[in-house]
């Protein structure tokens, strides 16, 4: 979970006066901040921000614990976003299919290789990428936009974001890749184009180490490497979506 | 990446990204990867996409409302 808000939340719970405002700030930047990158636009992030938390106040002493509200707060977030009252001028409607997604086999593997060299230090603080990447999620259809960004932005857990939009993990994770080839695939042009060379830096002794998150997994972490997961079809959701068809579309 | 071994490793970096790859696939991936400069770099994109999202902040938040502070603040001496 978002360490941020669960932390706001206990405030919250607790009733700690001296800390509300803190807490209360916390809360207003999550929430406006996970309208904005869901819905694109002021307005509906305002709406978002102010309707969720208004609930919050309703419903705060009716969940045993801040992770559970948490989870609960970012569903009602993710209601009021899909209430929004303006489209975003990017979304498509239709569903992504990884054989789409795929490079196409011309692609310079090389000249990829050195142009993504670039720092997330560099990306994030470059104003032309974020445009970029704003522009990316937002293309997303909606289902995998809000997958990303609870996965990726929000960092959330899987479970977690699974359990924010009704889906099963399985379900989650395809959504998850596909979203995030699709942004990384928005991007290439730009990165391609823009990205300093630095000599001598090497990309292959990072290949194989799993993305730091920011959050603590410590209790439920898997290595990239699990001893004994399994590979099986697994539960999936409704919704006539087949995890284990990498190359169908949803 | 025509090659239907890329293909299927191509469906499998997410989850090895995540460090939520089971052990067996995760050998697999690796064993691949050792041979095929395409997927390394696709992997090392994707990995750079991913990092980029988690340090996207938003800028600019506005105060709370009036409205919600004080419902908050009510709720929290219930």
């Amino acid at each position: 979970m978002n360490t941020q808000v669960q932390r706001a939340l206990e405030i919250l719970k607790s009733g700690d006066a001296r800390a509300f405002d803190r807490a209360l700030e916390s809360l207003q930047a999550a929430v406006y901040g996970f309208g904005m990158k869901v819905c694109g636009n002021r307005e509906d992030a305002e709406d978002t921000a102010q309707e969720t938390l208004l609930r919050l106040a309703r419903q705060l002493k009716d969940f045993p614990d801040a992770r559970a509200l948490a989870v609960w707060l970012y569903k009602v977030a993710k209601s009021q976003c899909l209430m929004s009252r303006r489209r975003s001028k990017f979304a498509p409607a239709q569903m992504l299919s990884l054989e789409a997604l795929m490079p196409a086999q011309t692609e310079p593997a090389g000249a990829t290789l050195k142009s993504w060299e670039i720092t997330p230090e560099e990306v994030a603080l470059r104003q032309e990428f974020r445009g970029k990447l704003e522009q990316a999620i937002l293309s997303l259809p909606k289902p995998y936009r809000l997958v990303l960004i609870l996965r990726d932005l929000e960092q959330l857990e899987t479970r977690e974001v699974a359990e924010v939009m009704g889906i099963s993990e399985d379900t989650t994770k395809m959504r998850l890749h596909r979203a995030r080839v699709h942004v990384r695939n928005a991007l290439a042009d730009y990165v391609q184009r823009a990205a300093p060379r630095s000599p001598g830096r090497s990309v292959a002794p990072s290949v194989a180490r799993p993305v730091p998150r920011r959050v603590d997994r410590s209790a439920d972490r898997r290595s990239p490497a699990p001893a004994t997961a399994s590979t099986g079809r697994r539960r999936h959701a409704g919704r006539g979506e087949s995890a284990t068809a990498p190359s169908g579309t949803i | 990446m025509t090659d239907p071994r890329c293909k299927r490793i191509f469906a499998l970096l997410s989850d090895y990204l995540d460090g939520e790859l089971p052990s067996s696939n995760c050998r697999e991936l690796e064993r691949h990867l050792q041979g095929c400069k395409p997927c390394i770099a696709y992997l090392e994109s994707l990995k750079t996409t991913i990092q980029a999202c988690r340090k996207y902040q938003v800028r600019q938040i506005p105060r709370p409302s009036p409205r919600v502070r004080a419902a908050l603040l009510k709720a929290i001496h219930k």
